[in-house]
């Protein structure tokens, strides 16, 4: 069974996933590779506030609206 | 000897380099701009061991790349002004993220030493970090400082001076690192390197493998600067030829494949260089999180704090600013009278000039000293705790209705105590379109200074229900604010692209009083260098307006304000304000010097209104020392008070006095005024004079602060379209409310 790819967006509160890819603009892409969001991270959903999550990515912390959320697309992992 | 020589600091944001730059610097610091830019720039200088080391404090970035002002800043200087070594402050406990930054500068080829800061909070997570192997890794000194605490400062610098030495030594000057890209990019990489070595114009300028690197990477900067070099073209023909091929192979983007194999080369790294506790466990900050971005418990947390901020701002520091204002217009202006009687000048225009113009013009500067400094301190604690990023993160979806994200937020609260800082935290974010469309807006939060403005209108027109308009006016900005967002946002600013929101949200950290007061005075005396001339400028101009006579009654500086060129222009001016129910000389001179600082639309009304003050006379002058203890006596008072008022931010109000004051003559005059430009509709028009000071043209400083942040242009938008707005809704409650049958 392959993997299941899904927009940031759907992931439920506490679980872990894996970055697939980031369907934006060259600048957006560099921006999150530079905060560490690169194709394979894994990271974990800390918060969900009304589409803007709080992503646990290597150690730091951080927030992704909700425009951005639908941009980026994961693979679910098992917890 | 001597040694004169530049380093850079250099680091991601909240790595601690900002408390590095201060455990350095200490008091000497210059804070200007970069050229060209509105970025600030800060420099300071230190001297140790016979050296004289000056250290400029690049803006904070997450990577080299150059997607925003900062990241070009950091990159060029570093690029082009060529500091002798850079150090890159590193959050311990963030290393891999941090590295990334760390392995750009060492590819740059620039010496380096690498801090690791905030050592004490990697180990209370039981971390542990092996400095030789990253040091060797990266061919670089590496030091652990703690700078909140003051510590590693001294070992920082040896390690500076050790690398510069290094270098002076001849020693086979300094081998950077080279990560590999992998076998099908390094082809390339070769490739490309090999033409750059045949073009003598930019392998003088740019280092080699590093261009390669970077116009494999696309950045749009690189191609443009290379262009304009013999031979450039033909190299970037080249490597868009290799980009594609290279495409073709990972079917992703080169950049973000370049990005991983970075990372990929740091997370090896910092596999065999830090070692942590096996346990995973939940730290301190992230539980603080799972109730501060609570979906539910995060709004009233964060009312909470907006709450302590205004309260602190508004009520807290109420009593030094009467202090402040007392001590200028008593023993300060009472010593330059003193003095001018002295010289005979008494009576005379000069002695006018001094007391009315610059003495106003330097009040009004001061008076905003105590409100900044409380609200900075505020601000430094949310931001130094951590805590304003988590606000940015729950406003995020309500600031989302106005085209704008949670960081906007911010500047926004800062607008309740003074425009002028507020425009200036718009600098936070990083998009200029949100940062124009957030400096539009801002102005209509209520600033501080209206607010004497409706307390007393309040208690002329409405004495029962006082703090229920008072409250309205600010409900009213906000709401206006919103609409105009949301107008803005469908028209002018419309794009596809939705706005995008990502941040970093610092651990929690207790903050340093150190650190708040370095903040506190750096942006305070920012303020007051920046509004010192415009603000001294334009009451001087008022003052000459108000001493010409144009009537032919009375002499220069020896007028009735109403037979000045002021009186003038204002009886010129009040037709336009006589649908609002306010068109009279003494309402439009009131609005007209409102344009200079919301503080003296009062004060001019009392000059205006001629209620009487009472003229100084010599006898009651303090001598220096009465002064002096009448300037402590009386700041000593306000203190007192201060501390009185501080249960007040939790709503509690102590010591209750109950003071109603008895309407005063001022109160009388400026009813019976409106009563006779409204027609009888004093009450409503009131009201419209409220709204109108709400919404108009902010003051003269903030308008400097809008030129300088979102450039003429918008400038003038925002000028004219507040004073179009301001008519309009202030027409729409005189004549709204007639039609009512209201007031």
């Amino acid at each position: 069974m392959s993997p299941q790819i899904m927009p940031l967006t759907f992931l439920p509160l506490g679980s872990k996933a894996k970055l697939s890819r980031i369907s934006a603009g060259t600048g957006l892409k560099s921006r999150l590779a530079a905060l560490g969001l690169t194709p394979g991270t894994e990271f974990t959903v800390l918060q969900h506030n009304g589409g803007t999550f709080l992503l646990s990515v290597r150690d730091s912390r951080l927030a992704i609206g909700s425009g951005m959320a639908y941009k980026i697309m994961v693979e679910l992992l098992d917890n | 000897m001597n040694i004169n020589f530049e380093i850079a600091l250099a680091g991601n944001p909240n790595a601690g380099k900002s408390s590095i730059f201060n455990m350095l610097t200490g008091s000497h610091q210059h804070v200007g701009n970069w050229p060209g830019k509105t970025v600030e720039r800060k420099s300071g200088s230190l001297k140790y061991k016979d050296n004289e080391i000056i250290i400029v404090d690049l803006p904070g970035t997450y990577s080299l790349t150059a997607y925003s002002p900062e990241e070009m800043i950091a990159r060029d200087h570093l690029l082009y002004d060529k500091p002798e070594v850079v150090v890159n402050v590193m959050d311990s406990a963030n290393l891999e993220r941090n590295l990334y930054l760390a392995v750009q500068i060492i590819e740059l080829g620039i010496p380096s030493v690498m801090v690791l800061n905030m050592s004490d909070l990697a180990s209370a997570k039981g971390i542990r970090i092996d400095k030789e192997l990253i040091a060797k890794e990266l061919n670089s000194f590496v030091v652990t400082t703690i700078a909140r605490e003051q510590k590693g400062g001294e070992d920082l610098l040896e390690a500076v001076l050790a690398q510069k030495s290094k270098l002076s030594q001849g020693m086979k000057a300094y081998e950077p690192i080279k990560i590999d890209y992998g076998h099908e990019i390094e082809v390339e990489i070769s490739e490309l390197s090999r033409l750059i070595m045949n073009s003598p114009a930019i392998k003088k300028v740019f280092p080699v493998r590093w261009l390669a690197i970077k116009l494999l990477e696309s950045d749009v900067d690189i191609q443009n600067k290379l262009r304009l070099l013999a031979g450039g073209k033909e190299i970037i023909f080249s490597a868009e030829g290799s980009k594609i091929k290279l495409e073709a192979i990972f079917e992703e983007d080169l950049d973000v494949i370049i990005a991983d194999r970075r990372y990929t080369w740091i997370h090896d790294l910092v596999k065999r260089a830090v070692f942590r506790p096996k346990e995973k466990f939940i730290s301190l900050s992230d539980r603080i999180d799972q109730l501060t971005t609570h979906r539910i418990f995060g709004i009233p947390i964060f009312l909470a704090a907006m709450w302590f901020v205004f309260k602190l701002t508004a009520d807290v520091s109420a009593p030094y600013l009467d202090w402040v204002d007392g001590v200028i217009h008593g023993p300060i202006a009472g010593w330059l009278y003193a003095i001018l009687y002295g010289l005979g000048l008494e009576g005379s225009w000069f002695e006018s000039l001094i007391l009315d113009g610059v003495v106003a013009g330097v009040g009004g500067v001061l008076v905003f000293v105590p409100v900044l400094m409380f609200l900075y301190v505020a601000l430094a604690i949310l931001e130094d705790s951590g805590y304003m990023a988590r606000a940015a993160f729950v406003m995020d979806r309500l600031m989302h209705a106005l085209g704008l994200h949670g960081k906007s937020f911010l500047p926004m609260l800062v607008g309740f105590g003074c425009t002028v800082p507020a425009l200036y935290a718009t600098r936070t974010l990083e998009n200029p379109k949100d940062r124009i469309l957030t400096g539009l807006l801002v102005p209509f939060m209520s600033c501080g200074a209206r607010l004497p403005v409706y307390i007393l209108f309040a208690a002329i027109f409405f004495p029962h229900n006082s703090g229920m308009v008072v409250f309205s006016m600010y409900l009213l900005g906000i709401v206006t604010a919103i609409v105009l967002g949301i107008i803005l946002k469908n028209t002018l600013f419309k794009s596809k692209e939705q706005s995008t929101f990502v941040m970093e949200l610092p651990p929690y950290r207790v903050p340093t009083l150190r650190s708040i007061w370095f903040h506190t005075w750096e942006r305070t005396s920012a303020f007051v260098k920046k509004a010192w001339t415009i603000i001294m400028a334009t009451s001087i101009l008022l003052w000459f307006l108000m001493a010409i006579p144009v009537q032919g009654i009375g002499s220069f500086a020896k007028t009735d304000v109403s037979d000045s060129a002021f009186g003038v222009i204002n009886k010129a001016v009040a037709p336009v304000f006589a649908p609002l129910g306010f068109g009279s000389w003494e309402a439009s001179s009131a609005l007209f010097t409102g344009f200079v600082a919301k503080e003296v639309v009062i004060s001019t009304m009392t000059q205006v209104y001629s209620v009487l003050e009472e003229p100084l006379e010599i006898e009651q002058i303090p001598t220096i020392s009465e002064g002096l203890k009448e300037i402590g006596v009386s700041f000593w008072a306000a203190s007192i008070d201060t501390v009185k008022s501080l249960p007040l931010i939790v709503g509690i109000n102590l010591f209750e006095e109950g003071v109603e004051d008895d309407p005063t003559s001022l109160m009388s005059s400026i009813r019976v005024g409106f009563e006779e430009s409204s027609q009888g509709h004093a009450a409503l028009a009131g009201l419209a004079f409220m709204v109108f000071v709400l919404i108009y043209t902010p003051c003269m400083a903030a308008v400097a602060a809008e030129r300088h942040e979102l450039g003429m242009n918008w400038t003038w938008v925002s000028i004219f379209g507040q004073l179009g707005i301001a008519w309009m809704m202030a027409f729409a409650v005189f004549q709204g409310g007639k039609l009512l049958g209201l007031g």
